[in-house]
């Protein structure tokens, strides 16, 4: 099954990839907001506000020339010297007007499009990805790196991380998969669902999510219903894992209670960025202990 | 009220309390019940023990402190919608509550905040109503409630306005109300809230009958108003605090059951402070109950779903009302 998902996703990218390089006439290359992408001066000031979209900006070649970014983006390292405009939704737009920007990346959700609509108002160049899932990071990341005049880094970039979580779903396709359960909230629990790159991670970890089946990347769920299905493991950032070791309630688990709780790398996995690869592997070492050296 | 009407409330407790127990995601055999009693480790038995049993527990505890209170206070201010939420309790509560989150508090916190937010809230009502110049008079109590509670509410938007999403999500959530988390200390604290509040509350009732008959009636009658107010609307207070506190802001409780109760007979405010109480249990077990089997694998809020669980025993009551 996952074979066949990631023979159709390749094939989805080959066309994908065709497209571009042909420079087929009828459909433009849009943002997720549906603004068509003016690709021409490379931009000299760009406004990033999302983790991801910033990350993905150093990878590429272009982050010396980010001019402004979210209070939550802080990989890598030096993206923490970029002068920060506050938050990542609904963000002050006189702050990203005041930064001079030639290009601003928003993350486009629902409640981004009133800043995206005043900024292109103002006549600021404004793009806006939803970048929330493999997928979109390889498509996206082909679209900044056209954006920002670094496409060939930008392919370079795609290629490693796809290579790498190739090798890697190569290395635990044969391997028996567990159950896992991530979650990410605690009142209400919030587990991660199958809309999330996360989910897509853990099948290339040779693994499953117990909540893949429902289409959202989170989800609230009840104690008993995560009892109900009983994964094999249960995922969790440093903090999580003891307050949930100790607590009745979520002793409940089995996988809890059998101390079958594993600590992930949360700053590695937390964003469908250039750490994809890296990721994968560090989740396959902990679901498959020894796999990789 | 008669005997079989008693009857029928307590049994309408112990039944809503057994369904708690025994429904839920996981279908659990009758047998693990006796098996969580015993000190089993399987799953089931786990299950009932450690998660059924404490939250049908505090949804008892929580809903008879909000209707005891409720029914003393409406009694009290002769005014059919009184109730805690609506002298600053909540307001103050949801304050304390935010501010920890918001401040980063850790979890465990927010209740003691909470219970404290709620606290100032109420003392600072009854210090509006001292200014007011009328400390006894209720409806200068119940005026000063709403305006503390106004205040509070635009404290909240502050806090909230520029919080960080994961506060938000954690102050709404919290302010939704929920006995999910119910664990054995916190059912320990609100069970002392509440049996010896609730008892002081019942035995206040006949003075709350005399109060009902009005002030001037009250103090011809050689009753000290002030002093009884005071004494009522502290109590059912610290009830509904300790209850806010264990299980956030669960509304419509305080307001309709002793509604609910009058429409079962319950006429003298001891017999309808402690009505209350039994049916506040039952609604808020039953509306807990609805809320975590009606939209699996999520959980409706129980601040919600006792509303929705409540309007229509109302409605079928409220021809009694008139």
């Amino acid at each position: 099954m996952a074979r066949i998902r990631f023979l159709i996703l390749a094939a989805a990218l080959i066309g994908c990839h065709a497209s571009e390089q042909h420079a087929d006439p009828s459909p433009e290359p849009r943002d997720d907001y549906g603004t068509r992408l003016a690709f021409g001066v490379a931009p000299k000031r760009i406004v990033s506000l999302n983790p991801t979209t910033t990350e993905i900006l150093f990878a590429i070649g272009a982050g010396d020339r980010l001019v402004g970014r979210s209070q939550y983006d802080t990989f890598p390292d030096s993206a923490k010297l970029v002068p920060s405009l506050g938050p990542a939704l609904r963000p002050s737009v006189e702050a990203i007007i005041d930064a001079k920007p030639d290009l601003v990346i928003l993350y486009a959700s629902e409640d981004n499009r009133p800043a995206f609509d005043r900024l292109r108002q103002a006549g600021v160049p404004t793009v806006a990805f939803k970048l929330d899932s493999i997928e979109q990071f390889r498509r996206d990341t082909r679209l900044l790196g056209r954006l920002t005049g670094d496409s060939v880094r930008a392919l370079l970039v795609v290629d490693s991380v796809s290579a790498t979580l190739e090798r890697v779903r190569l290395a635990t396709v044969t391997l028996e998969r567990p159950t896992v359960f991530i979650p990410t909230w605690n009142k209400p629990i919030i587990a991660i669902g199958g809309g999330s790159f996360m989910s897509e991670l853990l099948e290339i970890a040779g693994a499953k999510n117990v909540y893949a089946s429902v289409p959202t990347p989170s989800l609230a769920v009840t104690i008993e219903d995560v009892v109900a299905r009983n994964p094999d493991i249960v995922l969790v950032g440093p903090q999580t894992d003891s307050t949930i070791r100790t607590s009745p309630i979520w002793r409940t688990i089995p996988a809890v209670r059998d101390n079958r709780v594993k600590v992930v790398d949360l700053d590695l996995v937390s964003r469908p960025s250039v750490t994809l690869g890296a990721a994968a592997v560090s989740l396959a070492n902990l679901l498959h202990p020894g796999i990789f050296r | 009220m008669t005997a079989s009407r008693w009857l029928l409330l307590v049994l309408s407790l112990v039944v809503a309390a057994i369904l708690a127990i025994a429904i839920g995601t996981i279908n659990v055999p009758i047998s693990a019940i006796g098996d969580a009693l015993r000190g089993d480790q399987s799953t089931p038995a786990l299950v009932v023990r450690s998660l059924r049993i404490p939250r049908v527990i505090l949804a008892t505890l929580v809903g008879a402190g909000l209707g005891m209170s409720g029914a003393a206070l409406q009694g009290t201010m002769r005014n059919p919608l009184a109730e805690p939420y609506l002298l600053g309790v909540s307001g103050g509560a949801a304050v304390g509550a935010v501010l920890a989150t918001v401040v980063g508090l850790s979890f465990a916190f927010v209740p003691i905040a909470a219970f404290l937010g709620a606290i100032v809230a109420v003392i600072a009502a009854f210090f509006v109503a001292r200014v007011a110049g009328s400390r006894g008079d209720a409806r200068v109590l119940l005026m000063a409630g709403v305006v503390v509670g106004a205040f509070a509410n635009a404290a909240i938007m502050v806090l909230l306005a520029n919080a960080e999403p994961n506060v938000v999500r954690n102050a709404l959530w919290w302010m939704m109300g929920s006995v999910a988390d119910a664990t054995w200390p916190q059912i320990e604290v609100l069970f002392g809230y509440v049996v010896v509040g609730g008892t002081a509350l019942a035995l206040l009732g006949r003075r709350v009958d005399v109060l009902a008959l009005g002030e001037d009636a009250a103090a011809g009658l050689g009753l000290d108003v002030d002093r009884s107010i005071r004494d009522v609307f502290i109590l059912s207070s610290l009830v509904a605090a300790a209850t806010v506190a264990a299980a956030g802001l669960i509304g419509f409780v305080g307001l309709v059951v002793p509604h609910i109760a009058r429409g079962f007979g319950a006429r003298r405010h001891r017999t309808l402070i402690v009505a209350s109480g039994i049916i506040g249990a039952t609604l808020v077990v039953m509306a807990d109950l609805l809320g975590r089997v009606l939209r699996p694998p999520a959980e409706l809020p129980l601040g919600a779903v006792t509303a929705l669980v409540g309007v229509p025993f109302f409605l079928a009551k409220l021809r009694h009302l008139r």
